[in-house]
């Protein structure tokens, strides 16, 4: 069939018109080989914008459409649509871009016009070429597989399984949990985290539909969405699951003491532990790296005591295959480590601690039984917060963390609550944003904590006047004052900044995902798209994004189990046809396309000593292509005649 | 005329200004601060506000040691040091003249001495120095001088370097690029 091409230029209001002339534009298209009719209209993508490409195709018999507007990411489907609702195949359209590539970033009008021309002109040639293409569908796995075991994985797998749909939720840490088990009160509405935490992980625990892996991590995932096979290795926790009733009895007789994770390093553990008495599964896991037994071989006294003869030193990892139709990634955060910043004095001087290390202090079930204390037990009357700790700074995380200034403001409350002590913010910016934040910021100044505005440059113990003897210095400008100032405290804490789980970058890896330049997972699109990536079927909620507080990653999570539900309840996907075929009595069977797939979509035919694409997996990236030697890879919709065609166009 | 803050913008070490978060790291750093008319934070809010005439002829960048802890701590990367190096030229080139300070006439004295002999030579640029601030001054520092001279560290006639014809073309083309002296 003889070519039929309809071209419209869009103004997308001035976007696109106040720098390119866009009737030229259109009158330059008329004239082009196979054109038929030529259109300028201020919006394409409305309805009435719609309709014209609808009606034109109807009434003037075309076959091929060409829209010269923004970027195929914003409204390629929305025309595909169109031309598929009136029987053009969907891949017989193409779209010139002519906003992001060109009205937004050239000044110059009559270049930008020349500019769109080629474009245009670009397009009209490809779609000539083009070829009519299905889309597939897959069937879609029901499973979910969580990772992380955190706020957002704990709401996003009960979310998943409330409605009935199994989910896989795996946690490196003996239980699940995450950073909110270890915090005392929530801002703003000082909610006690335990209370309201401590439910949801019962309620995983517990959960028919929900398989708990603790004390286990992903090693290895292939497949595609809606079929990832997913091995999980299960670490050996040397206490038989099934038979420990969780009585704690051996944690009390382990005589090897270490600190523990849970309570920042300010407190101890046994080499055999549960991290905190509520932790789901209630079931303690022994240390191999402290247990005096796997050190010296001599010991065992867990394994005397214990009445239900749970101990198993024998015990192996375990490797466990699961397959399931999504993933959602809920890795978390690390806090960071203060210790490169010098003039901070974090582990040089005693009571300069870190925010984490005094919520696990202030919390009544923490190591000082929520006593206020200094190194030497005695109690702060002065107690220094300083904000952006890490944050801020291009030398260490250019980002704003996001909820220092409000726990920080929690901490000065609690401080407040517990002591007489007199509590100063150090502060740049406060950025209370959220419901009830502002309201609360407001509380804390009434209650008396004294907000000083500046960055402190830093924290010694020499003093230069008497009254400063025995304490802290903060030394550090008062900007509201404009004077630099010294000010003693008993203790110092230093609101650290959130940062990227340390193996973000190898997590990013085996999930084949990218991360953004700050190091956290990247979404799809920031605004429109915030929870997928650019992996289909893979998901990701909670801070392994970016920092945020408590509401906003609940509220992601359920975004992101939403996304889950969504592929589960429709029970198919559509994969996209650009993909790569192999031409058989080409392929020599060398297997370079093979070696240089970034998406294991290609495998090997030992019989016909041929290589084949699995079209499900293949994205369509085209490396097999030139990597082939043979020239037998032909992709799909991006043919070597499209290409050249389209730059022939380009250079009219 | 270019306005104040690109003036700074455009010379070396001013690139970041227009980034400064007003946080207070630099002043709270700075050991001489309190001295200073306007501390170092505040400069950089008064350059941007077009504050030229206050700046120029503050006392603030004459009292910069050059202790760089400043540049080092800033989160944006921003140079004060390098800002009040460059607010000394300005000052200079447009004729601000500031009271209380004598740090211009002992850059003078130096560059003087570096221009003539390609080196310094302590005698000849004390003398300059003392001369055109106050000359009963030098009495102070006669049992010093008188010291350094018997053990042969003040001499009385200027050495000169090799090749001061090249050092010449290096001053000039400096001048040029620079602006000033």
């Amino acid at each position: 069939m003889e070519p039929r091409i309809g071209v419209y230029v869009c103004h997308c209001g001035s976007n696109i018109a106040s720098t390119v002339n866009v009737e030229e534009v259109a009158r330059f298209a008329q004239d082009l080989d196979s054109v038929v009719v030529s259109r300028d209209y201020k919006f394409m993508c409305s309805d009435p914008g719609q309709e014209l490409i609808k009606k034109d195709i109807r009434e003037l018999g075309l076959n091929r459409v060409v829209v010269a507007s923004c970027s195929p990411t914003m409204h390629e489907t929305t025309f595909r649509r169109a031309c598929h609702e009136v029987g053009v195949n969907q891949y017989l359209f193409e779209m010139a871009n002519i906003r992001e590539h060109c009205s937004w970033v050239t000044e110059d009008k009559q270049e930008a016009t020349e500019k769109a021309k080629a474009l245009v002109s670009a397009a009209v040639r490809r779609v000539y070429y083009h070829q009519p293409l299905q889309s597939r569908e897959v069937t879609v796995n029901a499973d979910t597989l969580v990772v992380g075991g955190g706020i957002a994985g704990i709401q996003a797998a009960l979310k998943i399984a409330d409605s009935e749909h199994k989910v896989y939720l795996v946690e490196k840490e003996p239980s699940i949990g995450g950073h909110m088990a270890q915090l005392d009160k929530t801002f703003p509405t000082l909610d006690c985290s335990a209370c309201i935490l401590t439910p949801k992980m019962t309620m995983v625990g517990s959960h028919p539909y929900i398989e708990l892996m603790t004390y286990s991590e992903v090693e290895e995932v292939s497949g595609y969405i809606g079929n990832f096979k997913v091995k999980i290795k299960k670490r050996a926790r040397y206490v038989d699951e099934d038979k420990c009733t969780g009585c704690g009895l051996c944690q009390t007789k382990c005589p090897s003491k270490v600190d523990s994770e849970f309570d920042a390093g300010i407190g101890k553990r046994k080499a055999i532990y549960t991290p905190f008495p509520q932790a789901v599964p209630n079931i303690p896991v022994i240390d191999k790296e402290h247990c005096i037994y796997f050190l010296k071989g001599k010991c065992r006294l867990c394994e005397k005591i214990c009445e239900a003869k749970a101990i198993d030193f024998e015990q192996e990892d375990q490797i466990i295959e699961v397959e399931v139709g999504a993933i959602i990634l809920a890795t978390g955060f690390n806090v960071f480590d203060p210790t490169p910043i010098y003039q901070y004095g974090y582990k040089r001087f005693d009571n300069v601690i870190t925010s984490l290390e005094f919520e696990r202090m202030v919390n009544s079930a923490g190591p000082t039984d929520g006593e206020i204390v200094l190194k030497d037990g005695s109690h702060p009357e002065s107690i220094g917060i300083i904000h952006c700790v890490g944050s801020r700074d291009e030398k260490y995380h250019e980002y704003c963390s996001r909820v220092c200034c409000m726990y920080s403001m929690k901490l000065a409350h609690l401080i407040k609550e517990h002591t007489a002590a007199e509590v100063y913010e150090f502060y740049i910016d406060i950025r209370s944003f959220g419901k009830g934040y502002e309201e609360f910021y407001n509380r804390v100044l009434n209650e008396g904590a004294i907000f000083i505005r500046g960055r402190p440059a830093e924290i010694t113990n020499i003093a230069e006047k008497p009254e400063e003897e025995g304490n802290l210095i903060i030394q550090f400008e008062d900007t509201l004052i404009g004077r630099q100032r010294r000010l003693p405290v008993d203790m110092i804490i230093l609101s650290v900044a959130l940062e990227p789980q340390p193996d973000a970058e190898a997590v990013a890896r085996l999930f084949n995902i990218s991360r953004s330049a700050d190091g956290f997972f990247l979404e799809r699109h920031p605004k429109l798209d915030p929870v997928a990536t650019m992996t289909d079927g893979i998901f990701v909620a909670g801070c392994c994004q970016s920092p945020k507080d408590i509401p906003d990653t609940v509220a992601q999570a359920s975004a992101a189990a939403a996304e889950a539900l969504a592929m589960i309840s429709k029970g198919r996907v559509e994969i996209e046809a650009a993909t790569a075929v192999i031409n058989e009595s080409i392929c020599s069977g060398c297997q370079t396309c093979k070696l240089v797939c970034p998406f294991g979509a290609i495998s090997f035919e030992e019989e016909k000593e041929v290589c084949r694409v699995n079209e499900a997996l293949c994205k369509g990236c085209g490396a097999c292509v030139s990597g082939c030697p043979s020239d037998a890879i032909t992709l799909n919709h991006f043919t070597n005649e499209q290409i050249v065609a389209q730059m022939e166009g380009m250079l009219v | 005329m270019k306005s104040f803050v690109d003036e700074v913008v455009a010379t070396p070490g001013g690139e970041n200004i227009r980034a400064c978060i007003q946080c207070g790291v630099c002043t709270g750093s700075c050991p001489v601060a309190n001295e200073m008319e306007y501390p170092p934070r505040e400069i950089i809010a008064m350059i941007r506000a077009g504050m030229r005439n206050e700046v120029l002829s503050s006392n603030s960048m004459w009292y910069c040691l050059s202790c760089y802890m400043c540049t080092v701590r800033c989160p944006r990367g921003i140079k004060p040091t390098e800002i009040a190096h460059t607010l000394e030229c300005l000052a200079n080139q447009q004729g601000f003249r500031v009271k209380g300070t004598r740090t211009p006439a002992m850059y003078r004295s130096f560059v003087s001495s570096i221009k003539g002999n390609g080196r310094v030579h302590e005698l000849g640029m004390m003398f300059r120095y003392y001369m055109t601030t106050n000359p009963l001054a030098a009495l102070k520092m006669l049992p010093v001088g008188l010291k350094l001279f018997l053990r042969h560290r003040m001499p009385l006639i200027p050495k000169r370097v090799k090749g001061k014809e090249d050092l010449s073309k290096l001053i000039q083309k400096f001048a040029e690029i620079r602006g000033s002296e």
